[in-house]
């Protein structure tokens, strides 16, 4: 077991440096550098002008070269500055961080809640109407664009409606607010943005959650409980469902990662405050201190998630083994 | 498996039953049970044959993907459009000067006749800039003259019929879905099938050698697996193809952003393929089949390709079916966010592009090509499910 998380965080550790290596290299080759930007603002600039800017930048170095100044100041804890917003990338990230998890973990626990009912419900009856009506709800969802979703939520609920904000992450001034209104504000925003990024979810969540019980509705055990008398509630919950988590579980661990992916598009569409959203802008502002940065630490983040589940996962089942 | 079978009492069903039936026959049969999948097979073939038939619907209706019309703009659908007096006195000009003999004869024809006042030579133009109806009622009227009844065809082009109606610019919206079809539709197919054989090639380079190069290609896999997909193809789109001159010589040109699209979406579906296609070639090797054409001296690319590769194919079109899903709706995704697919070329996804702001101008804009997406998309997964079904050897019934 020891050895095995070893090795996993190893090779965690392995893919982030070289990710964060390819990465580095990428943003050099996008549109525009910082010098760039200096001259194209700065029409009295001069040729050595630049050729000090470059050096002054390091810019003048190979790729390689760079990338290892810019581990070593990271490791010291600094992460730089944000050309944009001018403020150290610091302090940029640690909100943007919180409302991210936020938004996450929302759209994950309600794409649960609701994938693995309307899943076992479906497993009830296989073939019968209410499980055709579903099986035809998750493939819509699995199938739908999330961020037109997303749009067509602000139509209908913000546009038409008016019930929710059309974006943003909470009322401007809410801050100082007692703490319960400033919760329900939040909770208020964050409507939207969950239905949007929970409908992939709920479709895959669905149809796993449906062959998992499935399965499990098969096995001997359940009948001998079924023979036993005991109600039909218990036997599904507590006899079937317990066993058909096992494999849910993985599943869900797993979609954390694509849940990241999608809050991506979820917190653009709603110009939400998150981490995704400032990748996004600071590559398209190239800003590229913020954007190696905010880039590398989320997706670090999420690996680690990742990890963290898939060790609790052999705690959860003691089935598995990991020789 | 059903048990309760009725007894078959006629000869011609037990003849039927009895006959043999290819593989193709079973797999087809079941494939017809599925009945969502029928569904999607039917509006997957009719997309397809539109997105073909792009540029003859283009030809029939007059219709270009391209062509602005600054004058009807955020048209709503179902809705008349028509073309600035400008343009229309351009297009006069060039018939003039195409035709100045029976131009002459025209613009006498019309001052004699009363339709248009002042200068002869200004006849013509007096008469096509005019509001729409009048134009179209002077050139009738001058249509028994030679050359009149090409004029009369002529304006017919100038008022514009749209059924979806017009985007930001006025351009037509149903033209422009069609021709968005042909690039999602094609770059889904495209990266679909091409990361199906990359994904073949790594599987089963890895699953029939083992040791390390299995465990080099696998852990690759699973680190590509275990990423955040999205972000990542976000760096990579982001990127100035300007700046690497080698890979801007080879796909550079008009259409560098979808082969840019296509290259960057390969790179990262492949893994589930090759995931599959590793699992099965695992328990394929240890067959005697794979002893037996060994023993025939048969060559490790022989085998691979000869005997492998048509074992686990059913799997892999299940697999690259979906995969077209999935690569439209990544494509989608990207070119909404302007990282994709670049204008002038329409794809469903760049139609989106500032879907947010155009909802309050004309809300069919932002519907419509998602929509589209969604439809698609939908019918590929429907296709695949019914293709696995129907595919798989354990759910076979007879």
């Amino acid at each position: 077991m020891l050895t095995y998380i070893l090795r996993r965080v190893l090779q965690t550790l392995v893919v982030i440096a070289l990710l964060s290596y390819v990465v580095f290299t990428l943003m050099a080759l996008m549109p525009g550098d910082p010098v760039e930007m200096m001259i194209a603002s700065n029409p009295k600039i001069t040729a050595e002008d630049i050729v000090r800017l470059r050096e002054f930048y390091g810019l003048d170095q190979p790729a390689w070269k760079r990338y290892a100044n810019w581990v070593g100041t990271i490791s010291q804890g600094d992460l730089g500055y944000s050309r944009t917003y001018r403020v150290p990338v610091m302090e940029l990230m640690g909100p943007r961080l919180l409302n991210t998890l936020i938004l996450s973990v929302c759209a994950l626990s309600f794409s649960l809640l609701v994938g693995i009912t309307l899943g076992v419900l479906s497993a009830l009856k296989p073939g019968g109407r209410l499980d055709s009506f579903f099986s035809v709800f998750s493939f819509a969802g699995i199938s739908i664009p999330s961020f037109w979703l997303g749009i067509m939520l602000i139509i209908v609920f913000s546009v038409k409606l008016g019930w929710f904000p059309a974006g943003g992450t909470q009322t401007i001034g809410m801050e100082g607010a007692s703490w319960y209104r400033e919760f329900f504000d939040r909770g208020w925003y964050l409507v939207l943005p969950v239905m949007s990024l929970s409908i992939q979810q709920i479709g895959t969540f669905m149809r796993y959650a449906r062959s998992a019980m499935m399965e499990v509705l098969r096995l001997d055990f359940i009948r001998t409980a079924k023979a036993k008398g005991l109600s039909r509630g218990r036997v599904l919950w507590k006899h079937a469902f317990r066993n058909a988590l096992i494999p849910l579980i993985t599943i869900a661990a797993l979609s954390l990662s694509n849940v990241f992916s999608g809050a991506i598009l979820t917190e653009t569409v709603f110009s939400y405050q998150g981490v995704g959203k400032l990748v996004y802008d600071s590559i398209i502002a190239n800003d590229f201190n913020v954007a190696m940065v905010s880039f590398i630490i989320s997706v670090s983040m999420v690996l680690m998630m990742n990890l963290v589940a898939d060790i609790l996962y052999g705690f959860a089942d003691p089935r598995i083994s990991y020789s | 498996m059903s048990s309760a079978n009725p007894p078959v009492n006629d000869t011609a069903t037990m003849q039927r039953m009895e006959q043999a039936q290819s593989m193709k026959a079973i797999v087809f049969r079941q494939f017809l049970d599925h009945r969502l999948a029928v569904v999607g097979a039917v509006i997957i073939a009719f997309l397809l044959t539109t997105a073909l038939c792009a540029p003859l619907i283009s030809a029939l209706t007059g219709l270009s993907p391209e062509s602005q019309n600054v004058g009807a703009r955020y048209l709503l659908p179902f809705q008349k459009a028509v073309i600035p007096s400008d343009q229309r006195e351009i297009a006069m000009e060039q018939w003039i000067n195409a035709h100045p003999g029976e131009a002459a004869v025209l613009q006498k024809a019309l001052i004699e006749r009363n339709l248009a006042t002042g200068d002869e030579e200004e006849a013509l133009y007096d008469v096509v800039t005019r509001d729409i109806v009048e134009a179209k009622q002077g050139l009738q009227a001058i249509r028994d003259l030679p050359g009149g009844d090409e004029l009369v065809k002529m304006s017919q082009g100038w008022e514009r019929f749209h059924v979806f109606g017009t985007d930001e610019i006025g351009r037509d919206v149903f033209i422009r879905l069609i021709y968005g079809a042909r690039v999602s539709i094609g770059v889904g197919l495209l990266v679909a099938f091409a990361s199906g054989m990359i994904g073949f090639l790594i599987g089963s380079l890895a699953g029939f050698y083992g040791g390390l190069i299995d465990a080099f290609l696998m852990r690759v896999t699973d680190a590509l697996l275990s990423l955040p997909i999205f972000p990542v193809l976000i760096v990579f789109a982001a990127i100035d193809l300007n700046k690497i001159p080698w890979l801007s010589s080879l796909i550079g040109g008009e259409h560098e952003s979808i082969f840019k699209m296509v290259m960057i979406l390969c790179l990262f579906s492949w893994m589930t393929v090759a995931r599959l296609v590793r699992g099965s070639i695992l328990s394929l090797r240890e067959r005697e089949f794979i002893l037996a054409a060994r023993t025939l001296g048969a060559r490790d690319r022989t085998i691979i390709a000869r005997h492998l590769f048509p074992n686990v194919i059913a799997p892999m079109i299940v697999a690259i079916t979906l995969g077209v899903g999935e690569s439209i709706l990544f494509e989608a995704a990207l070119s909404f966010l302007g990282l994709g697919i670049m204008p002038p070329a329409a794809s469903w996804g760049n139609m989106l592009n500032n879907a947010q702001e155009v909802i309050y101008n004309n809300i069919w804009l932002a519907v419509l090509p998602g929509l589209m997406i969604l439809i698609t998309v939908v019918s590929f997964n429907f296709l695949g499910d019914g293709l696995q079904d129907a595919m798989d050897p354990k759910s076979i019934r007879r």
